[in-house]
């Protein structure tokens, strides 16, 4: 699988310490699998990796070759616990989140979910695909989340 | 009986030093050590040693060395103090005592209250000692101004403003806050000369406290104190000395008192009274740090657990303890447990404790910035993904007409720009509407450890430009001897 990276995602990869092998990993999982947020026009991809202390997204497009741009990757080290309130609560209108759960075909919507880390817990926004209950974070939200992993860790010691 | 170390101390007599053993029988934590000349002193520590070694296998830190030593080894530890070269550790927050006056006579006093004005360091050596902090530790450099009762001088404003020229980052101003409430004046001249914070003695919320202590009611003086503060935007933490028999019933007050004060009061910092008794037994009559995090346990309906304090960044594992908690609608949400063990920590001790120390008052986290304040922005992420996505699907939070997704059942924290309990609201409340409690145990004659006092951070500045480590600086022997204050010669040398 080729992966085309500019230099400028490349050294975004540096400075936040990701390992281009880890996130082609990611991808390829994700190509294989399905497992992907897709993007109305199906021309943006998000794949989700999940390690021990660690969740971390790639977001890509196809390119006409068959290969893959990679646009940008971000993690988050807390944990999504599930969906708050524990389970999928239809609503009367749901805003369409814009993406759509590949495997599933399914349009994805945005709920809130837990997330937890150094023992506090907390609900922010997530992406969830309503029929394989699959959580994506956006990279948005991980700014917030980072802020906050900063804060706990930075309190504790 | 069982040993956990050996520890180099002092004799409680000669103030030589002497070998001794830490160890552990029923559950307690012991310190013996013997003399040639004055026997066997045996020193309870710790009466749960679980207790004790939990906080040391939380304790991690990396340490630097001060900027350049001031003065040479020579006798060896502890009687070279100034700071020399085999100290260990950079200093966090130097204290200049620019009095030795004080307006309250209270019963439990550290400093020493009897001398008159003309013994007061005149600028010029004031001038020196701030000098002396400049060149010995390294920067960022935090000084606290203290006495005797600081305020009893009318040249205050000028101490800080010089404090400033000569480079000091933080300063701060231990005082009991009587002239700061009834003398506006003086106040706007103090906060005009660039005070960073106030260290406000507090020791109740009740008067029935300070009448035991001082014979006056100071606690409508004390609320006046933050009241101006929070007027001037200067930081407070409020330090009670704390005793059995005296106010250690009312620490859970204090704490309620200080997080209805946020931001304004930054912290509580309790200081159990320190006492040099003349025997080991007299010695178990002070308030020990787990006494306190008991209390503060029991008086906080278990809302502040002894586990959620954690070693401070101090010398060792038992010199101070910590706790970091979010104050939410009068509950508390602490962040800090000794469960999580250490945090591995990049920067050094003195660093990472002056940071938090500069931090508490600028009321943000200095290493986070830029902090933006979360926004609608940040928290609908669609609009964040343009880089990568191609079209920005506009983020409409804060015109959802239509969204009748009820709060009760999935509190969306994107479903308005003020989200509710989640992760933003977390950062904002922890940039504003958090208390940081602590609480140091000083070592006395019988209590001493080499290991803590050559990694000792608080440093005494004397007037002649030396800079003492806390602990030796009042260290005293069972006869009321000091090692250092108020010396100028040292005892128990042989020479
Ligand atoms: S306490 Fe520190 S400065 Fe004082 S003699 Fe010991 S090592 Fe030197
Ligand atoms: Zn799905
Ligand atoms: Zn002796």
């Amino acid at each position: 699988m080729t992966i085309n990276i500019s230099d400028e995602t490349n050294s975004l990869l540096k400075d936040n310490g990701f390992r281009i092998e880890e996130i082609q990993e990611i991808i390829e999982s994700a190509e294989s699998s399905g497992n992907k947020l897709k993007d109305a026009d199906g021309e943006v991809f998000i794949a989700r990796g999940d390690s021990d202390n660690l969740t971390t997204y790639a977001v890509y497009s196809p390119l006409a070759n068959g290969a893959f741009e990679l646009k940008s990757a971000y993690a988050h080290k807390m944990k999504v616990a599930g969906l708050t309130g524990g389970s999928f609560g239809e609503v009367e209108y749901d805003d369409e989140s814009g993406w759509t759960c590949h495997k599933c075909n399914e349009e994805a919507v945005d709920r809130n979910v837990d997330m937890f880390y150094l023992d506090v817990s907390r609900p922010g926004p997530g992406i969830v695909c309503p029929k394989c209950g699959d959580i994506y974070i956006t990279q948005g939200v991980t700014k917030t989340l980072k802020t906050a992993e900063s804060i706990l860790e930075e309190k504790r010691a | 009986m069982k040993q956990i170390s050996t520890v180099g101390s002092l004799c409680p007599e000669c103030l030589r030093t002497i070998e001794g053993i830490k160890f552990v029988e029923d559950g307690k934590v012991y310190i013996k050590k013997e003399c040639a000349e004055h026997g066997s002193f045996t020193t309870l520590i710790s009466k749960d040693v679980n207790h004790y070694l939990k906080m040391e296998e939380c304790f991690d830190v990396d340490r630097a060395r001060v900027k350049a030593p001031l003065t040479d080894v020579n006798k060896g530890c502890p009687y070279d103090c100034g700071i020399c070269p085999s100290h260990k550790q950079d200093t966090c927050l130097a204290i200049v005592e620019i009095t030795d006056r004080c307006d309250l006579g209270c019963t439990y006093c550290f400093a020493d209250s009897t001398s008159d004005a003309s013994n007061d360091p005149d600028m010029d050596t004031i001038r020196r000692m701030f000098e002396a902090v400049k060149s010995c530790s390294n920067e960022p450099t935090c000084v606290q101004i203290s006495g005797g009762e600081p305020t009893l001088r009318n040249d205050l404003p000028e101490i800080i403003k010089m404090a400033k020229e000569v480079g000091i980052s933080h300063v701060e101003l231990n005082t009991n806050g009587r002239r700061i409430a009834r003398d506006q004046d003086y106040f706007d001249r103090i906060k005009a000369a660039g005070i960073d914070a106030i260290y406000l003695g507090f020791d109740g919320v009740s008067d029935d406290v300070y009448l035991q202590r001082t014979g006056k009611k100071l606690f409508d003086i004390k609320a006046e104190v933050i009241n101006k503060c929070d007027k001037a935007g200067i930081g407070v933490v409020l330090v009670p000395l704390v005793a059995k028999n005296y106010n250690l019933h009312e620490v859970g007050k204090i704490i309620e008192f200080a997080s209805q004060k946020v931001p304004t009061v930054r912290g509580v910092h309790f200081q159990p009274v320190f006492y040099s008794g003349r025997s080991p037994a007299e010695m178990e009559g002070r308030t020990t740090i787990l006494e306190l995090l008991e209390e503060i346990e029991t008086q906080t309906d278990g809302q502040l657990k002894v586990e959620n304090f954690t070693p401070s960044l101090m010398p060792t594992a038992h010199c101070g303890a910590t706790c970091l908690t979010l104050i939410d609608n009068g509950n508390f949400i602490p962040l800090t447990n000794v469960s999580m063990g250490a945090v591995r920590s990049k920067s050094d001790v003195a660093n990472k404790t002056k940071k938090s120390i500069m931090g508490r008052w600028k009321g943000s986290t200095p290493d986070l910035q830029p902090v933006s304040k979360p926004s609608c922005h940040d928290l609908l992420s669609k609009a964040s993904l343009v880089n990568a996505s191609k079209s920005d699907v506009s983020s409409s939070c804060c015109e959802k007409p239509n969204n009748t997704i009820s709060i009760e059942t999935i509190p969306m924290e994107s479903s308005c720009c003020r989200s509710s309990g989640g992760w933003a609201d977390f950062i904002e409340m922890s940039m504003n509407k958090y208390l940081t409690i602590s609480t140091m145990a000083f070592q006395d004659v019988w209590s001493y450890e080499k290991e803590r006092v050559e990694n000792c951070c608080i440093h005494v500045v004397t007037q002649d430009g030396k800079l003492i480590p806390f602990c030796n600086y009042n260290l005293s022997n069972c006869n009321g001897d000091f090692l250092y204050r108020n010396k100028n010669k040292v005892i128990g040398m042989d020479d």
